[in-house]
């Protein structure tokens, strides 16, 4: 097994830092593959990724059905935790996996100074 | 493994053209390719070199219609000749329910015929078959050649037909005898399916 | 589109990968290159030169890997610019299996069909008949009738 390039540590560094989170992980938007990961233990890493990717490809035209350009983060909140992502302009997905009370706008903030230092 | 189900009522049945380069295997696909109805054939899968060498396999499959109220299909497969592409060769033979063996009836090649009958009897034996339990028929490939070039059919038999499986005299390039060959093959073959000793 | 199966139990867990990954064309067969089912082909000839030429991919794969004296591949795939190709096979109480899957990249990924493909193996595994299926023997006639069928496909 190869170790994550650094700076996908550090991004994934700053959004598991928040309290509240449960995982990060970047995700390949194309192909719903995981690039890097911090999970706590009983989360599907691989599941969350190829629904969210399958997701962002859905909202993604979604939105420009709608004429208002590419998506910048989103949040799905459910009853038992939250799931929050930011695409990259270079094609990766951060996504983020909280409880429910979790500070949103701090995750939101932090998903996207990862996403700045992934790329 | 030929494939019968008694549910949907099919039959599917793999059949290989074996033999030395150059024998005329890709050709009797051809021919038969060439001859049955569109709606009969699916498409001809060649995985050749450049130079039209057979690289891995060329594929036929070919729809025979109901018989005794089962859909009945055969695949037919060839597989490349020369010596070192015995790995490939290997590959296409597995599960193989019947073998034609293409012999070059060119007395020059009687040596390589050899070779490619004792090579079908090992790579059968690497996947657990008798070559003497598997249907079997041979054909004489290029008889239309002048004859000073080439054996007769019964110095063939003598030299190649130690089972005394059914054997054929063909011009594959011209269509003679390949239906007769394919006939032969695909009764053998499903004479052991009605006789339900299949494994 | 339509899902087939000349195996009754491969329809059920082919329907529902099929549903869940959104895959486009899947074949489930034999390591011989023989179908047992398979969803969005017409033709039951084009059905198969695909599991013919996916067999052959994942014989050679296997070869290769003997070789190399390593146990076979898990999976491959093959991302085109519109279709992705995955083929992996399966253990299941019939034999070791081959799946080709063939998805639209608009529509899935490589990692929902290796989601649902994991799902897809246990259902094949479990729905597998731990028995051979008794013998049984085609009508007595047989040989009559194909002899028949012959001459008419060959034109005699």
């Amino acid at each position: 097994m190869t170790t994550a390039p650094a700076n996908y540590t550090r991004a994934l560094d700053l959004v598991t830092r928040v309290r509240g989170v449960r995982g990060a992980m970047l995700v390949s938007a194309d192909d719903g593959i995981i690039v890097a990961e911090q999970l706590m233990e009983g989360i599907k890493g691989p599941a969350v990724a190829a629904l969210a990717a399958s997701l962002a490809t859905r909202l993604r035209r979604a939105m420009e059905a709608a004429g208002v350009g590419a998506s910048l983060f989103w949040h799905l909140q459910a009853e038992q935790g939250a799931l929050l992502v930011v695409p990259t302009a270079g094609g990766t997905l951060v996504v983020a996996v909280a409880e429910p009370d979790v500070n949103v706008g701090l995750v939101r903030l932090e998903l996207l100074r990862a996403g700045e230092v992934v790329g | 493994m030929s494939l019968v189900n008694f549910t949907t009522r099919e039959i599917t049945c793999k059949i290989v053209y074996y033999g030395p380069g150059r024998s005329g295997k890709t050709t009797n696909l051809h021919y038969i390719y060439g001859r049955v109805p569109d709606s009969r054939r699916g498409r001809m899968v060649s995985l050749a070199t450049q130079t039209d060498r057979t690289l891995f396999f060329d594929f036929l499959p070919i729809d025979l219609g109901q018989i005794s109220g089962f859909a009945t299909r055969f695949q037919l497969y060839t597989v490349p000749g020369q010596v070192y592409y015995n790995a490939t060769r290997r590959l296409v033979l597995q599960g193989a329910d019947g073998v034609v063996f293409v012999a070059d009836s060119q007395a020059r090649q009687l040596d390589e015929n050899l070779e490619s009958l004792q090579n079908l009897q090992s790579n059968l034996l690497e996947h657990g078959v008798d070559i003497r339990t598997v249907p079997l028929v041979l054909q004489y490939n290029k008889q239309d050649l002048p004859r000073e070039l080439i054996l007769s059919a019964s110095d063939l038999d003598d030299a190649l037909n130690f089972r005394g499986v059914p054997s054929f005299s063909a011009d594959a390039l011209h269509g003679k005898g390949v239906f007769e060959t394919l006939k032969g093959i695909s009764e053998l073959v499903l004479k052991r399916l009605a006789a339900g000793t299949t494994a | 589109m339509t899902t087939r199966a000349v195996e009754n139990w491969t329809l059920e867990p082919l329907v529902k990968f099929v549903k869940e990954a959104s895959a486009r064309l899947v074949l489930v067969m034999t390591s011989a290159g023989q179908v047992l089912a398979q969803h969005g082909f017409s033709r039951a000839v084009d059905v198969m030169s695909a599991a013919a030429l996916g067999a052959a991919i994942v014989a050679s794969t296997d070869e290769i890997a003997r070789q190399m004296g390593q146990p076979p591949f898990a999976a491959l795939n093959h991302q085109g610019e519109r279709h992705g190709i995955f083929l992996a096979a399966v253990a299941t109480g019939r034999g070791r299996l081959v799946a080709l899957v063939v998805y639209d990249l608009e529509v899935s990924s490589l990692g929902l069909v290796q989601l649902f493909f994991e799902q897809l193996a246990a259902d094949l595994q479990a729905a597998s008949p731990k028995d051979s299926v008794p013998k049984q023997v085609l009508a007595a006639d047989f040989e009559r009738e194909l002899s028949a069928s012959l001459n008419t496909l060959f034109g005699r």
